[in-house]
């Protein structure tokens, strides 16, 4: 989902026909608090907002403040829309997290892409937190005979090392398997590398 | 400060012994004068005294002498008697004799032994016979056979009294009878007594009672000052002449002398009283008028404004502290001097000169501003005030200036002016930029929607490529949108050329001349500050042109400030900017003319070219402004070197006759 957080109607509008046009879905807000008031936790789906700094009511830098007091940053990436002369805050937001700024008038579509990678890496850091929330919920004999499964160790060589049955480690990987949400080796491999 | 109305000192040291001594000579002259008056009237009173007395014995001397001659006839008499008794005729006849020798001699008596009379001449007997004193007088007389004298007798109020004298006659030793001769005092004395000594003495016979017997006063009564008395010395009489001067005590001025050297110790008195009250009046003038100086001198010392004392040829005379101050030099440099003064700034002489022959006619400008050069070099902006200095009398004998040192007031105005120009232009700088940041603004939005609408309309074309079926609804939606953005740029366009419209130059009949006047209080400001000559040369009969006034001045006012700074290279005396104006049958053109560094040819190229400065903080929009403002007004805008160095720039607009002539033949109007 694309939120185009901007004073302008018109902007929003044509930035949300922009989005469509490219197969996006895409929201308007027309100011930063309505903005706030309305995100939640970005879904796997991936996030990413558009924030024009210059606004009436709360400037964009304000909102970019609270996005990361929320601790929504890396699922939610931002990008910020500058007047003419912003650079200096905008150089700063960029080190403070911010994904890319663009200054106006933009390349449309340069800026589409960058949504398109943005979107791309609040998926990424989606799927990496799930992976965590699994990972919290194994055991401790279970983390032993992942990493031992990682290590592309046989069932049987897991059971010597441990020194437990070979139906023992059966069920720990069956556990694993359960709780990581995979069906293979090679899929859970894939998911922690 | 030197101060020429400076007073001597005074020394008040011998002060007292300065009036005592005077004083002691003066109470000394006065006791000589009172007492030589005194000492001149006792020595008078003593030589009259003394002149009375010797003149008193002379008159006794004379009456006993008087006496005797006749007592002496009296004893011839008796004895011619005795021997041979004369015929009663011829006895008569030698009494009137007697008589007539001595008109004192008023009787005589020849009487017997027995006492009868024998023999009479002269008055009558009075009833009563002889005196009574006449018995005891005969009777002494017959005892001491000698003559004598009865007392005074018979005095009265209104009669003198007479005096007899017996002279006893004796034959052989008997007694044979007297002589009995009867004088008249009064007689005695007006015959005997000389008239001069009568007229200045009051003379009298007294008797032993100290009674008036007879007396002669033909000078008046005496006095009672001098007088003497001296007793007759007569046998058996004790009758006494008294003298009284009919002369007073002498006055105690008796002479002109002593008066008048009185009455000169008095003027001298007098006067010497005058002085003293005159010395110290007039010392307490000079103790006021001291008081009064240095009131003065500290006030004069106090002063921040410079004051300045001139005679009529202009030499200096008198210059307070202030004015040593303003000028860097010492007092003493400066008084005497007559101009050129040391503290003429060399750019400015002309003025001073000017100035200068004014006050030696007599005239002064009573105001002005100058400049005076300070003795390190620095300049020193000052407002002079000129007044005629009258003297006592009401002459004229100079001229008093006032300076007051204007620096930091010029500075003051300086800066003000400095920073209402930065001011100003910062505001419009703000202006632009609000402007153009609005119009970037308000523009940016409509066009960066078009750009997102006709992207995505591309998008969506593209995919319709790859097979995606349009949805014509949403690709018209959007190019409407697009549309409507266009329009509304445009509309903001429209308004902001609206509002620039607003601004546009109005154009009018314009003199040239008064072009020159709107900017030359600004322009001389500059110049002064800047210590440069301004020379106009104006024409007095210069078309006039169709013209933006403000703009026009605009354009002078920037072309003199570049030359005016292009001179700050230059020694103050040559920094000289002409503005001088012309023209032809066409156009009438005004030239700037400086002396400056001139204009190296790389700068000539971009010389218009706006944002290209020479100046560190030039903004590099003047000349480009200003070619672009004569542009706007059909003229040009030009340069060269001007050939005594420095360059000339020069813009020259169609005059206004021939541009309505041009307009009115239908030529292309100038827009």
């Amino acid at each position: 989902m694309l939120h185009i957080v901007d004073d302008e109607e018109v902007i929003r509008d044509a930035l949300a026909w922009l989005a469509q046009s490219r197969g996006l879905a895409a929201r308007g807000y027309a100011g930063g608090q309505a903005f706030l008031d309305s995100v939640g936790e970005p879904d796997l789906e991936g996030d990413c907002v558009l924030l024009d700094v210059r606004m009436p009511d709360m400037n964009g830098v304000a909102v970019f403040d609270q996005l990361i007091g929320r601790g929504l940053l890396p699922r939610l990436p931002v990008i910020f829309l500058t007047g003419h002369g912003d650079v200096p805050m905008a150089v700063d937001s960029l080190k403070r997290g911010a994904f890319d700024f663009f200054e106006k008038p933009f390349n449309d579509n340069q800026l589409m892409d960058r949504v398109d990678q943005a979107l791309a890496a609040s998926r990424a850091a989606a799927v990496s937190d799930q992976v965590r929330m699994r990972l919290a919920t194994l055991s401790a004999r279970e983390r032993e005979v992942l990493d031992l499964i990682l290590a592309g160790k046989m069932n049987k060589v897991v059971a010597d090392e441990l020194g437990i049955s070979m139906r023992t480690v059966e069920v720990h990987r069956a556990h694993i398997f359960d709780k990581m949400q995979v069906k293979t080796a090679v899929e859970l491999a894939g998911l922690l590398k | 400060m030197k101060n020429p109305f400076r007073l001597p000192r005074r020394a008040s040291l011998s002060r007292p012994w300065r009036w005592l001594v005077p004083l002691l000579l003066v109470l000394l002259f006065l006791a000589v004068l009172l007492w030589l008056p005194w000492q001149a009237r006792q020595m008078e009173a003593n030589e009259r005294q003394e002149q009375l007395i010797a003149d008193t014995l002379w008159v006794e001397q004379t009456l006993r002498f008087e006496l005797a001659r006749s007592e002496e006839a009296l004893s011839v008499l008796g004895a011619d008697l005795l021997v041979k008794p004369p015929a009663p005729e011829q006895l008569q006849a030698r009494l009137d004799q007697m008589f007539k020798n001595g008109h004192e001699l008023r009787r005589v008596l020849w009487l017997g032994s027995d006492g009868t009379t024998l023999a009479h001449h002269g008055l009558e007997l009075p009833p009563g016979g002889l005196a009574s004193v006449g018995a005891e007088a005969m009777e002494m007389a017959r005892l001491t056979r000698a003559g004598r004298y009865t007392e005074p007798y018979g005095a009265s109020a209104h009669a003198p009294g007479m005096i007899d004298y017996y002279l006893p006659l004796f034959r052989r030793g008997e007694y044979a009878g007297a002589l009995v001769a009867s004088y008249s005092l009064k007689v005695l004395l007006d015959e005997t007594v000389p008239w001069w000594f009568a007229q200045d003495n009051a003379l009298a016979l007294l008797d032993r009672d100290d009674e008036r017997v007879a007396a002669r006063a033909d000078g008046g009564p005496g006095r009672g000052v001098y007088t003497h008395r001296r007793a007759l010395d007569l046998p058996g009489s004790s009758i006494v002449l008294a003298t009284d001067s009919v002369k007073g005590s002498p006055r105690l001025l008796p002479n002109l002398l002593v008066g008048s050297v009185i009455v000169l110790a008095l003027g001298l008195l007098i006067s010497l009283m005058s002085l003293w009250r005159h010395i110290s009046r007039t010392l307490a003038a000079e103790s006021a008028l001291r008081q009064q100086m240095a009131f003065r001198t500290a006030m004069e010392n106090s002063l921040l404004t410079g004051l300045r004392a001139r005679d009529l040829e202009g030499r200096v005379t008198y210059v307070n502290k202030a004015f040593c101050q303003i000028v860097g030099l010492p007092a003493e440099e400066l008084l005497g001097k007559k101009p050129p003064m040391p503290y003429w700034a060399p750019e400015a002489t002309l003025d001073y000169e000017e100035r200068f022959a004014k006050i030696l006619a007599g005239t002064v400008t009573p105001q002005f501003e100058t400049v005076f050069q300070r003795a390190d070099g620095v300049r020193v902006p000052v407002l002079v005030f000129e007044a005629p200095l009258v003297d006592s009398r009401g002459e004229q004998t100079g001229w008093m200036s006032s300076i007051l040192d204007i620096t930091d007031r010029k500075k003051a105005e300086e800066l003000n002016r400095q920073q209402q120009e930065k001011l100003e232009a910062s505001a419009r700088l703000a202006t632009m930029g609000e402007i153009s940041s609005m119009l970037a603004h308000e523009l940016n939005q409509p066009l960066a929607a078009i750009s997102s609408y006709t992207a995505g309309a591309l998008n969506v074309l593209e995919r319709a490529d790859k097979g995606v079926p349009i949805e014509p609804n949403l690709l018209r939606r959007a190019l409407e949108q697009a549309r409507q953005q266009a329009q509304r740029a445009g509309q903001i366009i429209k308004s902001v050329h609206e509002f620039v419209k607003k601004s546009e130059p109005q154009r009018e009949e314009v003199a040239i001349k008064s072009v020159v006047d709107g900017v030359r209080a600004l322009v001389e400001l500059q110049a002064r500050k800047s210590w440069v000559t301004l020379q106009f040369a104006l024409p007095p009969a210069l078309p006039t042109v169709l013209a933006d006034r403000l703009m026009l001045e605009q354009v002078l006012l920037n072309l003199t400030r570049n030359g005016i700074e292009a001179m700050a290279e230059l020694p103050p005396e040559r920094r000289i900017l002409r503005i001088a104006a012309g023209f032809d049958a066409a156009q009438v053109s005004v030239s700037v003319i400086d002396n400056g560094h001139g204009i190296p040819p790389d700068v000539a190229e971009r010389l218009f070219s706006p944002f290209f400065s020479t100046k560190a903080e030039g903004m590099g929009m003047g000349l480009s402004i200003c070619r672009t403002a004569i542009e706007f007004h059909g003229g040009t805008l030009t340069h060269a070197p001007n050939p005594g160095g420095g360059t000339v720039f020069t813009f020259s607009l169609p005059r206004r006759d021939v541009a309505a002539a041009a307009s009115a033949t239908g030529a292309p109007e100038l827009k």
